[in-house]
């Protein structure tokens, strides 16, 4: 055992070794400054970038006289293309003369500041931060003879548009979400939250991938611990890559070894926008629609974003039946199998007789039946998800002639295993929230097995372990049984009960900041005339 | 530090696996009992009797099973000297665990409750955790407990459920039978003042033919089982039956009635109404009087004219209150005919005892050393009956036929 650690260790040494020597953004090289001569720039920048096909160089000079030497270098695909041609490149090509109005200037003052017509416009001395803005889709302007660069935002090219969300589908609700820019998805909640105090600080993660992750906050409402803390887990991260917001949760999530998600994720700005103003933060990363929700609380994940639009006492009571509807997926193959091989005694006689004149022909005991049928089941599921949707079809007619027929008829499984392992799928496909919905799954088995040591008295055991659990777990310093545990009466207006909209009147008090939680008015109730006529429809009828 | 907790976390897990399956019984192991019977032999054995669900050829069972279907009951019979051994002499012919958990009918045959009464047999059902106290409690009358359980019955397959679903409906709808379990039946064994009534089920017909399944093939079958008489107890022992009116006046005292129908003369006509009792308040109210104990039963009953044989104006009050004395009249006859045949038999089955006992503690202590055998024979008994007819029915009168 010693000798294989020392091995490891070793091998972990000459990596590091081997990457230093080949990871061409470290060479010390890009820290220096920008050559003068355009030739030295340009095949720099080849040298550096290995002549790769989607670099632009377009070479134009301006001013005949002077014969001013210039070079535009672009990333194709990833800029605006039309609007390199329209302001760059044609308005450097039409203004030959303009050396000769002002001659006293330097060319790239000119350039700056008579030529480029495009926005926003930086000013970079080394190559470091030239190629950054390169590779972002900003285009350079080089200039013969100035050791600096000049970078114009272009950013664009092809994107997917917004479309409505393909997870969290409402009836009633806004119908877009995000997409894969990260410009357009701050833009989406911007729109929502039309006020200065939205504020967003954009970093770049990633080594590498040199990835936009924006932390998007309401200054004044979100608590200044918990956006400093944030702030800080994200500038610890040190890695190559951010492809999705999954690395950032995994990265600076609170516990790490629990099935339960610590971070909410979502791909509606509605929902960003609501919690936003209750005081939470949100991390967007470029180049995936999920954004990320902190600080978490368990409830939110019973708590679907329609229960705000819809009446209160159709939330509270939906919500109730997302409650039953997560205890039926985790314990209802468990309470099968304790039921049948423990407490038969608690179940009535005449469902007794029933279940026991199905499995007078099953060759297994009620934990492995269960647990096939389980397996077979998370077989399926997991087929049905990976196959491309052309065989996605033969998966289910499969699926349902080998479970629901054929290996009831075989008497491998009985059917009351078949209902209670459908009822189970259907409640985990019900549960609003699939990050959820997943630990669901793995924890359900988790009880099988408990249940079919112990019975009802594991089952019990399991629940309690899973009690103190969650509610030993932290988001971002939040705990995550807020508000039922520790209990916050305020906070229980929206909690497991959603109360009208007139009666939440304050912000969680947990998350949101101290001094700025009253969110709205006294008597917000509606007070409609007390007269039970209508509404008088000419106002001059109503003096008389 | 992390390699620490990996070898915890795999030991506890170890340790689950470790407590194996605790008191773990699969369902196809198990031999579901339905019922139990319990006899005397000749040497004076107790035989029990377990009738073991086939769930098989009980429930619809699934499809494409085919084959010829067994009986829905299997009985096994064990001989021995006390109630656990003669069980768990039973396992020897059992292919399964007996499991008492789902035993809601416990039939003592009439030789064994009048020989040895029912007082220590009760014991080890009472300290066995798996037996239900809510378990039915019946006499076989006439017959061997083990004949009873070995009929076969159509509707309802299993036995017992038959048993037990027949003697509820019957006290709701009639009245003369009513359930007694078996922690009622302790209840009134250890209480000094009140005797036990347990119902009676019989076998007509030939136990013999009882047996096969052929029995239920038949839309009349041969050999059917039904309830009646009232088993009426002293000192835990059999003594004596009560049957008919006897035994719903036993009812009516005891305040079990909920539903039956009284029949009444009328303009000289026996029995041409039917008065159906709907609702029904009995108080035993026992007084000192003189030194000498006294019970007030107050009956108030409340019906409806079900039956109309003979022409009478229903819409005339006068005429619904001459009734209502005729019913009155026929109530406080059953009672009094289930007081005297009680005195005669020197048990005190309505726990007057027990009013006593609660209303004047002190005067009890006195009375209870002979209650049952001199002072319950010779306790004056007042009978106040209060009948109401509330409807008459949709018809005002009855069909007058030309």
């Amino acid at each position: 055992m010693p000798s294989f650690f020392k091995l490891s260790q070793r091998k972990r040494l000459r990596s590091k070794v081997k990457q230093q020597k080949e990871d061409p953004m470290k060479v010390d090289e890009l820290t220096e400054p920008i050559y003068p001569l355009l030739e030295d720039q340009l095949s720099f920048i080849k040298r550096k970038t290995g002549n790769s096909a989607d670099v632009v160089v377009r070479k134009a000079s301006f001013d005949e006289k002077l014969g001013i030497k210039t070079a535009v270098v672009y990333v194709e695909g990833i800029s605006n293309s039309q609007a390199i041609n329209e302001f760059l490149i044609q308005s450097i090509i039409m203004n030959r003369e303009l050396h000769r109005k002002s001659p006293v200037k330097d060319p790239f003052d000119i350039l700056k500041e008579e030529i480029v017509a495009l926005g926003d416009i930086k000013i970079h001395l080394e190559w470091d931060g030239l190629f950054q803005s390169l590779m972002s889709g900003e285009t350079i302007v080089l200039v013969d003879g100035c050791s600096k660069a000049l970078s114009a935002s272009t950013r664009g090219g092809e994107q997917r548009s917004i479309e409505e969300p393909g997870s969290q589908v409402t009836v009633r609700g806004p119908r877009d979400g995000f997409t894969e820019s990260i410009g357009t998805n701050i833009s989406l909640v911007r729109r929502r939250i039309q006020n200065p105090n939205l504020w967003v600080e954009t970093m770049k993660i990633g080594t590498v991938t040199k990835t936009d992750v924006s932390l998007v906050y309401i200054k004044g409402i979100a608590k200044e611990d918990i956006v400093n803390e944030v702030r800080s887990r994200l500038k610890r991260i040190e890695i190559d890559s951010i492809l999705e917001s999954g690395y950032i949760e995994q990265l600076i999530e609170d516990e790490s070894f629990t099935t339960f998600p610590t971070f909410y994720y979502t791909e509606r700005p509605d929902i960003v926008a609501g919690n936003l103003l209750e005081g939470r933060v949100s991390i967007m990363v470029n180049g995936t629609p999920f954004a990320l929700i902190a600080p978490t609380v368990f409830i939110q994940f019973f708590q679907s974003v329609e229960d705000y639009y819809s009446r209160a006492y159709l939330a509270t009571s939906l919500r109730f039946l997302r409650i039953l509807i997560f205890f039926i997926s985790i314990i209802a193959p468990a309470s099968y199998i304790a039921g049948t091989t423990f407490h038969q005694e608690m179940i009535p006689t005449q469902l007794l007789i029933a279940i026991a004149a199905q499995r007078e022909t099953v060759p297994f005991p009620a934990f492995v039946e269960a647990l096939i049928m389980e397996v077979a089941f998370e077989i399926l599921r997991e087929a049905g998800v990976r196959m491309p949707r052309a065989v996605g079809s033969a998966i289910s007619i499969v699926g349902a002639l080998v479970i629901g027929q054929a290996a009831v008829q075989a008497g491998i499984v009985s059917p009351a295993m078949v209902i209670i392992v459908a009822i189970t799928a259907i409640a985990n496909f019900a549960t609003p929230s699939f990050a959820v919905a997943i630990s669901a799954r793995i924890i359900r088995f988790l009880f099988m097995v408990v249940a079919a040591t112990f019975g009802f008295y594991g089952i019990i055991l399991g629940i309690l372990v899973l009690a103190i659990h969650l509610t030993s777990l932290r988001s971002f310093g939040v705990p995550y049984f807020a508000p039922l545990a520790p209990l916050v009466p305020s906070g229980l207006g929206d909690s497991v009960v959603r109360t009208p909209i007139w009666a939440l009147k304050k912000r969680p008090s947990l998350i949101a900041n101290k001094e700025n939680q009253t969110r709205m008015g006294e008597n917000q109730h509606p007070r409609p005339n007390k007269s039970r006529g209508m509404v008088p429809r000419n106002p001059q009828e109503d003096q008389e | 530090m992390k390699r620490n907790y990996l070898i915890l976390t795999l030991h506890l897990i170890l340790c689950l696996l470790l407590a194996g399956c605790w008191s773990k019984k699969e369902l196809t192991d198990l031999a579901i009992i339905s019922a139990m019977g319990l006899d005397l032999n000749a040497k004076g054995e107790y035989v029990s009797t377990l009738q073991v669900i086939n769930p098989s050829n009980v429930a619809g069972g699934l499809q494409g099973g085919g084959g010829s279907k067994g009986p829905p009951v299997t009985v096994y019979t064990a001989t021995g000297s006390n109630i656990i051994e003669v069980n768990q002499i039973a396992s020897t012919k059992l292919p399964r665990r007996r499991y008492y958990a789902h035993t809601n009918l416990l039939v003592i045959g009439e030789e064994l409750a009048r020989k040895e009464g029912i007082g220590n047999i009760l014991d080890a059902f009472e300290r066995n955790p798996e037996f239900r106290m809510t378990a039915v409690l019946i006499i076989a009358q006439g017959a061997k407990a083990s004949d009873l359980l070995k009929v076969m019955t159509p509707v309802d397959k299993i036995p017992a459920n038959k048993i037990i679903k027949n003697l509820r409906f019957t006290e709701e709808q009639w009245g003369e039978f009513f359930t007694i379990n078996l922690q009622n039946a302790i209840k009134d064994l250890t209480t000094t003042g009140k005797s036990t009534v347990i119902t009676g089920f019989s076998v007509s017909g030939s136990p013999e033919q009882g047996k096969k399944l052929e029995n239920i093939q038949d839309s009349d079958p041969e050999t059917t089982i039904g309830a009646t008489g009232l088993g009426i107890f002293k000192e835990g022992k059999l003594i004596s039956w009560f049957e008919g009116k006897t035994a719903r006046g036993t009812g009516w005292i005891l305040h079990k009635l909920k539903n039956t129908g009284i029949s009444f003369s009328w303009m000289d006509k026996e029995d041409a109404v039917v008065y159906q009792v709907i609702r029904e308040q009995t108080k035993s109210i026992p007084k000192i009087k003189k030194g000498k104990p006294h019970i007030t039963i107050e009956v108030k009953a409340e019906g409806n004219i079900m039956e109309l044989r003979m022409p009478a104006d229903l819409t005339d009050p006068l005429v619904l209150l001459k009734m209502e004395k005729e019913i009155e009249k026929s109530i406080q006859e059953e009672l009094l005919l289930a007081l005297e045949e009680a005195k005669k038999n020197k048990t005190d089955i309505f726990g007057f005892g027990e009013a006593f006992h609660q209303s004047y503690p002190k005067e009890w202590e006195k009375l209870k050393e002979e209650w049952h055998d001199v002072r319950f024979p010779e306790l004056a008994v007042d009978v106040k009956v209060d009948a109401y007819i509330r409807r008459t029915g949709l018809r005002n009168n009855a069909n007058e036929l030309q």
